[in-house]
């Protein structure tokens, strides 16, 4: 694992670098926040600033979510006229976060010889939940990482804490196939190994195994913490429509309360548009302020999508995505007489 | 103004005069290791370290979801209000409050809001003066602290062996009376403790600089710094939601047939949809202009029509933004 302080280095060369030379408008990074555990995204756009850039355990933000609106297509013809000309912009991913830039591509949302993708092989970041649990009713001041990668916290009394990274990371971090970027333009840091890749089968294959009844109280359970904030869509990459069905009003397709039978079509509604084009990224669940795992119906569509057609979303920038291809030899057994 | 004390091995006993009342919601840990406000059962002793609770309680006030109005072929019928009483224990000052602003908004108004005003009737608020702010917290800044009582009926300060209990509001008088017989006076010494607590409290609450923020933003209304600090937002409303004193809200029917209900739920300006008229025109139409108003509407219209900042310090915005936003650095860099 290359030390975090060295990735940092090579990232603020490689931001200066694209900057000066002006081959991007835009370098997107992370930065330090104003609280322990946590990272805010960075718009950079000037080589003398490039000392802002940070990378620690806490670069949780998925940055591919900022792309789409970086080139979104102008609403009209007039508007078109007086648009500017798109951006070139490079931007840090970890594996999740390239598997979402490339499904972006995949998807026309954004296109390829605008990015500049700065891979970072990612050893897995942390949760700042599970990070504030484990510190229990103490407060963190600031927070870093030794030289194994834990996690050294200064909590109120000056003390000082360290937290094994393995059991404060994020569960998506855990179970990533591939951590490690693929087709980035410049790849940071020794290639890593996914922990525990086989983690998502087991997850699901445990739900599934219970009965109707358990399956649905267990959702149930989960969503009735929902407070409808939008925070899961909005965090999601792959969330990018122009406009959501869940917003449409006329007529209004999903109510607004959260009544169960409300909520419960919001989640099964984001989790169906999900199906083959999730990368399991987690920022869905990252950003949920009330803690519902919103990945588990995610993750089982886009396993049905991955038995069906063999397809993994934002793996090839060629490739079509699952839903987007027909071939005659597709698998239609789940289809059923009328 | 009574002020009593309780020692601690009594204060199941106080819960449970208050739940021969009406409903009572104290501090308890959930599954997930987490302190809420919750209808605990009986046996459960109440929890009085923590810090805060996740979600602020304005939902006891202004519910996500709250039915105005039924109909029928043609006919309106409105719910009745609820009349049980209800017992919110150990709210921290910061919301408490918030309380008072969400007062000037659904109160102050011309008619007042006959659902929060019910609500605010017949729910009594048991502030817990707080002992371990957080980094995220600034409530001295905007005119509150560790030990205010504002917005609460009832201040109690946990002290060694008791908590002292002060009443604010002439239905926290009425309910340290009905429960008399449970309480002791206050000593000087309990009253000296629950000073040096909270002002042990206070000196950890790092300051920011609010001073004279409505003229400052009005200064600031075309600053650059709108667009590069809403460059990150990701227009979600984890902030507003969370917030004790946001309290926008939209108002939908929704039919079946000629039957239906009128239902009010809550709203964020974070959302496009917010602010789109009819037409299809948006006076607001992306984040910059979202995102600004949300700290104008806090730091300087509530100032200037209400005459009260509308954020209380609580903080639960930069604790759980998804993008870990801070509306800390905006008020710095406008010098709000």
């Amino acid at each position: 694992m290359t030390p975090s302080h060295e990735i940092e280095a090579r990232l603020r060369e490689t931001a200066e670098e694209l900057l000066r030379e002006k081959r991007v408008d835009l370098f997107l990074g992370y930065e330090k926040a104003t609280l322990p555990f946590r990272t805010t995204p960075l718009f950079l756009t000037s080589p003398e600033e490039v000392e802002r850039l940070a990378w620690n355990p806490f670069c949780t933000t998925n940055l591919a979510v900022y792309l789409p609106r970086l080139f979104k297509a102008p609403a009209s013809a007039r508007e078109a006229e007086r648009a500017p000309p798109l951006p070139t912009v490079a931007v840090v991913l970890k594996g999740c976060d390239a598997r979402s830039a490339i499904a972006l591509v995949q998807e026309r949302q954004v296109p390829r010889e605008k990015l500049v993708l700065v891979g970072v092989a990612c050893p897995g970041m942390v949760d700042v939940r599970k990070a504030e649990r484990a510190l229990g009713e103490h407060e963190a001041l600031g927070a870093g990482e030794d030289a194994l990668g834990n996690i050294h916290v200064v909590v109120e009394d000056g003390r000082e804490v360290t937290l094994p990274r393995e059991e404060i990371v994020a569960d998506a971090c855990l179970e990533c196939r591939a951590p490690t970027p693929s087709l980035p333009d410049v790849l940071v840091g020794e290639p890593v190994e996914g922990k525990d890749p086989d983690g998502a089968r087991r997850q699901t294959d445990e739900f599934a195994s219970k009965t109707l009844d358990d399956r649905w109280a267990h959702l149930q359970d989960e969503l009735s913490k929902c407070i409808r904030c939008n925070a899961c869509r909005q965090a999601c990459p792959m969330c990018y429509c122009k406009e959501c069905l869940l917003d449409q009003t006329r007529p209004r397709w999903v109510g607004t309360s959260t009544d169960m039978s409300d909520v419960t079509i919001y989640h099964l509604v984001r989790a169906f548009h999900m199906a083959g084009r999730c990368t399991e990224c987690g920022a869905c669940a990252r950003a949920c302020s009330m803690g519902i795992d919103t990945r588990l119906l995610t993750r089982k569509l886009g396993q049905e999508v991955e038995d069906l057609y063999g397809y993994r979303s934002g793996e090839s920038a060629d490739v079509l995505p699952a839903l987007s291809a027909f071939d005659m030899d597709d698998a239609q057994d789940f289809l059923t007489e009328p | 103004m009574t002020e009593k004390r309780i020692p601690h091995t009594d204060l199941d006993g106080l819960l449970g005069r208050l739940r021969e009342r009406g409903a009572v919601y104290a501090p308890a840990r959930d599954d997930a290791g987490d302190v809420a406000l919750t209808q605990a059962p009986l046996d459960d002793p109440m929890v009085l370290e923590y810090r805060n609770f996740r979600l602020s309680p304005k939902a006891f006030f202004l519910p996500q979801s709250q039915t105005l109005l039924t109909f029928c072929d043609g006919e309106a019928h409105e719910p009745s209000l609820p009349d049980g009483e209800t017992f919110l224990v150990g709210v921290r000052p910061c919301d408490a409050k918030a309380l008072l602003a969400l007062d000037k908004v659904f109160l102050d108004g011309d008619p007042p809001d006959p659902y929060y005003a019910r609500l605010r009737e017949t729910t009594t608020v048991i502030a817990l003066a707080c002992t371990r702010p957080m980094s995220s917290c600034f409530c001295t800044s905007v005119g509150g602290g560790p030990g205010d009582g504002a917005g609460a009926d009832v201040l109690a300060v946990g002290l060694e062996a008791d908590l002292l209990l002060r009443a604010q509001t002439p239905k926290g008088e009425e309910l340290l009376s009905s429960v008399a017989d449970l309480l002791a006076d206050a000593t000087d010494d309990a009253v000296k403790e629950a000073e040096k607590r909270v002002g042990a409290a206070e000196s950890l609450i790092a300051p920011v600089e609010v001073d004279n923020s409505a003229q400052r933003l009005r200064d600031g209304y075309d600053s650059p710094c709108w667009e590069t600090a809403s460059q990150t937002c990701l227009g979600c409303g984890t902030c507003s939601f969370l917030c004790p004193t946001c309290h926008c809200f939209d108002i939908t029917d929704e039919l079946r047939g000629t039957r239906g209900r009128r239902v009010r739920t809550w709203d964020c300006c974070a959302y496009p949809l917010f602010t789109l008229h009819g037409s299809g025109h948006n006076p607001r139409p992306s984040p910059k202009e979202r995102w600004r108003q949300r700290i104008m509407h806090k730091f300087r219209y509530a100032v200037e029509n209400l005459d009260r900042l509308f954020c209380v310090g609580c903080g639960r915005c930069i604790r759980n933004c998804p993008a870990s936003m801070d509306l800390r650095t905006v008020l710095r860099e406008l010098g709000a």
